[in-house]
């Protein structure tokens, strides 16, 4: 009796030795990237159904907003190159448009996302891009008058444009923006605790059990992470980086984030990350905010931060020098040695 | 003591060598093990089906059936990467070995990702 009793207890230290945390992983192929979505503490089955509810409507983001194939976004640059008045019987685009005149205006079109044109130029308009410096004077052309998102007239539901250079490409705040659809969907299906990772992408909804998400910030040009943080609950991480699109050209490295100010891929830094806290719309603002930051030159990036309110923040500049924020400094854990480096805190 | 000395006499010429033999055995698989990673294994994804997790305590090559076609990837004393792959610009392949967990070599046109887990993961998901 005693040695049963004995069993009955290694068995069930066994059985609690091998529970996993109950969290269920999704990943899909959207967006030309990875989608990965964990949610922690719901059912197999829940999970499974809330995953592809989500991932059916990155999927209509995707056929939405997509800067080059055929989207409604598409559909008006055409209209708009063409001279013509697009009329869009859509609120969720006209608030879309409106979001991102906001954000370019306050970051001072250093995120300026209506250089479709530019951008398309330097071959970042295809999935594999042309790996060729575009002529001087096609860059020169575009940058004489170059295109902001002031040049989009919006009246009522028809949208128009005088410069028709002007080229919507949301690449730099769609997959923020989908992070924000994904916590709606979250939260109207009653998932608490969810980690959502588009692209590199993040958003933290709720915690992992007791204690925060963490995530990983990638090396720019070694294939593990530099450091990790605490995603606290609501909040959202960003980075751009010249090491995921970019092509070289006489060992010059060339990125898809153009400055819009010289019409060439910025190149002072390798990576720019941000984290923002709670708000509705606070996954398109680490994506679209992240851009500023990693373009701007080096003195100017610190007075961006503080217009914009960007608190947390970490930029590896092009000679691997890192300035950082003091609070994102205070809640970082380096997971590599940085003896070589030189970290300035801001 | 006295018991000991009894026991080691009737130990006779075949019992000598099933011990040495499988002393032998237990020093070689202990030297084979010594240096490799404990706790740490290789996940492979694809478009196609299930992730699948393989121990990185081996040689081998391994072909992954991806989105464009079958990639090649390898696996040594606990380190791996992409050897083939039909993407265009071999990013996956020019990213060579990995081998701390949470590594990550993403061949995004193969659709095809691998990445070093454990036991010990330190952050959930990464930025990049």
């Amino acid at each position: 009796m005693r040695f049963h009793k004995l069993l009955l207890i290694v068995i069930l230290f066994l059985v609690s030795c091998s529970q996993k945390a109950p969290i269920y992983e999704h990943k899909d192929f959207i967006f030309g990237t990875i989608v990965d979505i964990k949610i922690y503490g719901e059912t197999e089955e829940k999970s499974e159904n809330i995953s592809n509810l989500i991932f059916n409507d990155f999927k209509r983001l995707h056929n939405y907003l997509h800067p080059w194939e055929k989207s409604l976004i598409s559909s008006m640059n055409n209209a708009i190159a063409a001279g013509s008045v697009f009329n869009v019987d859509d609120e969720e685009i006209i608030r879309i448009i409106q979001d991102n005149k906001n954000l370019a205006s306050k970051s001072e079109n250093y995120f300026n996302p209506a250089i479709g044109k530019l951008i398309a130029l330097w071959g970042f308009h295809q999935e594999l891009p042309n790996q060729m410096v575009p002529k001087a004077h096609q860059i020169n052309e575009l940058l004489a008058n170059v295109t902001t998102m002031d040049d989009l007239k919006i009246n009522q539901s028809t949208l128009s444009s005088a410069n028709r250079n002007f080229q919507l490409d949301l690449g730099g705040y769609a997959k923020g923006y989908a992070l924000d659809r994904a916590k709606k969907i979250l939260a109207n299906n009653g998932v608490a605790n969810a980690l959502v990772n588009i692209g590199g992408n993040i958003i933290a909804i709720g915690m992992h059990g007791d204690r925060s998400w963490i995530v990983g910030i990638q090396h720019p040009r070694k294939p593990s992470a530099i450091a990790s943080i605490q995603l606290p609950p609501g909040w959202s991480i960003g980075t751009s980086g010249d090491y995921q699109r970019y092509f070289m050209d006489h060992d010059k490295r060339y990125s898809h984030l153009i400055n819009p100010r010289t019409g060439f891929p910025a190149d002072n830094s390798q990576s720019a990350t941000i984290m923002i806290p709670p708000a509705n719309n606070s996954g398109a603002l680490s994506d679209a905010y992240s851009k500023p930051l990693f373009i701007a030159p080096e003195i100017e990036k610190l007075q961006l931060a503080d217009k914009l309110g960007i608190d947390f923040f970490m930029v590896v500049l092009a000679n691997g020098d890192i300035l950082i924020s003091s609070k994102m400094n205070e809640s970082i854990q380096w997971l590599e040695q940085n003896n070589e480096k030189n970290i300035t805190v801001h | 003591m006295k018991k000991i000395l009894q026991y080691i006499k009737i130990i006779k010429l075949g019992d000598t060598f099933v011990i040495v033999t499988f002393m032998g055995l237990i020093f070689w698989s202990v030297s084979q093990s010594w240096n490799m990673p404990s706790g740490q294994y290789l996940k492979i994804e694809n478009n196609q089906e299930d992730s699948k997790v393989f121990s990185l305590n081996q040689t081998v090559n391994k072909q992954v059936i991806g989105f464009l076609g079958s990639s090649e990837i390898s696996i040594a004393e606990g380190k791996v990467r992409f050897v083939k792959s039909p993407c265009t610009k071999k990013y996956c392949i020019h990213h060579g070995w990995i081998n701390k967990i949470n590594q990550t070599i993403v061949c995004l046109p193969n659709q095809i990702t691998i990445s070093i887990v454990g036991d010990s993961e330190s952050y959930d998901t990464v930025n990049y």
